[in-house]
């Protein structure tokens, strides 16, 4: 698995070393910038393309936009590729060879989350076959919207990733990206990869079935969700009652 | 031959060889007992060339009670449509309606493209083709529960571990 805290999204075996031994980075950060110039600068990506944002896509890679000036370029193949760009709707049927084809690229990674299906399957995401978001499946860097984001977009999405590895590199902790305004509406009944309350069991089921392709619902996760869904809802109602009784309570304190 | 001559020609067909109401002509073509299914198909392909298999659409309906009539049970209607190839095409449509666990014969022995076709419709709408050659999902995953175009399918029927 990529991530192991929320803030970042990718391992890097250097920084490890550097965070653990306070001291060391003087000696390695000339080093460390070089290797982070040359990883944001050479973003070679692969396309996950499945829909229209696909099309823009091609236009981005086509004369007007053209990202290979800033040294990315398409590569059909997760082995020798930085970026994944999720451009279209993720069906249940794709998911897991989406999650598949991630796991098998090398790190350090990075996820671009093109257009409102990848960002949060838009006016799909009710569909019995459509995931609501790819951030429920992989980690994602960054969200470009649109439906679908025109090339310019997509490039001012990939300028924001070299940032953020730029940022990482002058040792400030990135900022987790945000979800965009409209997908924070939608809350997919399957948490994001990396929330605090996502279930590990989601994981581990996600991971086996990207692994075997066997797409059947196993039925003691389906026990133990629906018991976690029934207990967070018990929780926030409790919230919320406690909430309203203080308010009253103020409320009365006040009149007093 | 115009195209209302076309027209025409294939409704005396079907209703001298078959005995089926097409005159007026209804809207997705005229409803023929399940058992002329396959001989009406062979019929319009062999004597007026209708040679290409254009579409099979299935839809499921439930149990309804019309104002002021009978109970329709709920069934599925599957609906056939046949191109003649070359100048003057012209598309022949028909319908079969069948109860629900009744099978529909498959055309796939007649026309080969008959055989994905009918396979989708299986895999979302949930109607069984006898003696098709090979009955498997297309579209969803071969683990998939239920049929998803059915009325009684809720929409947003969750798949645990993906959404």
């Amino acid at each position: 698995m990529a991530v192991d805290d929320p803030g970042r999204s990718y391992s890097h075996p250097l920084f490890d070393t550097l965070e653990r031994f306070p001291g060391l980075d003087l000696a390695t950060t000339t080093a460390d910038k070089l290797l982070n110039w040359g990883a944001r600068n050479s973003l070679w990506i692969f396309p996950m393309a499945t829909s229209c944002c696909g099309i823009e896509f091609m236009a981005s890679a086509a004369s007007r936009v053209d990202f290979d000036r800033m040294g990315s370029f398409t590569r059909a193949t997760p082995r020798q590729a930085d970026v994944m760009v999720v451009a279209g709707t993720i069906t249940v049927k794709m998911a897991p060879r989406v999650k598949r084809l991630w796991d098998q690229m090398p790190e350090p990674k990075w996820c671009v989350a093109m257009g409102s299906c990848a960002i949060s399957g838009d006016f799909y995401r009710d569909i019995y076959s459509v995931i609501p978001g790819i951030d429920t499946v992989i980690p994602v860097d960054v969200y470009v919207p649109g439906c679908p984001p025109n090339p310019e977009a997509l490039m001012a999405g990939l300028l924001v990733l070299q940032e953020k590895i730029a940022l990482k590199t002058a040792g400030l902790k990135t900022v987790p990206a945000g979800r965009p305004e409209t997908a924070k509406m939608i809350s997919p009944r399957i948490k994001r990869v990396g929330h605090p309350d996502r279930m590990p069991e989601i994981d581990a089921a996600q991971c086996a079935q990207a692994m075997s392709l066997d797409l059947t619902e196993p039925p003691d996760l389906l026990a133990a969700f629906t018991a976690a869904q029934a207990a967070a809802k018990a929780a926030r109602e409790a919230a919320e009652a406690a909430a309203a009784d203080a308010a009253a309570a103020d409320e009365k304190g006040g009149e007093a | 031959m115009t195209a209302d001559e076309r027209q025409a020609r294939l409704a005396a067909f079907m209703t001298e060889r078959f005995g089926v109401e097409a005159d007026p002509w209804p809207d997705g073509g005229p409803i023929v007992p399940v058992e002329q299914h396959v001989a009406l198909a062979a019929a319009l392909q062999a004597e007026l060339g209708y040679t290409l298999y254009v579409y099979c659409v299935a839809s499921h309906w439930p149990d309804e009670t019309p104002k002021g009539g009978d109970l329709i049970p709920e069934h599925y209607e599957v609906a056939t449509g046949l191109r003649s190839v070359g100048a003057g095409s012209h598309v022949a449509m028909w319908r079969v309606s069948v109860p629900v666990g009744a099978g529909v014969p498959t055309l796939a022995d007649l026309f080969a493209g008959a055989d994905w076709q009918e396979r989708e419709q299986y895999d979302l709408v949930g109607v069984v083709f006898d003696d098709h050659p090979d009955l498997r999902r297309l579209m969803l995953p071969e683990e998939w529960v239920g049929h998803p175009l059915r009325k009684d399918y809720a929409i947003e029927t969750g798949h645990l571990p993906w959404r």
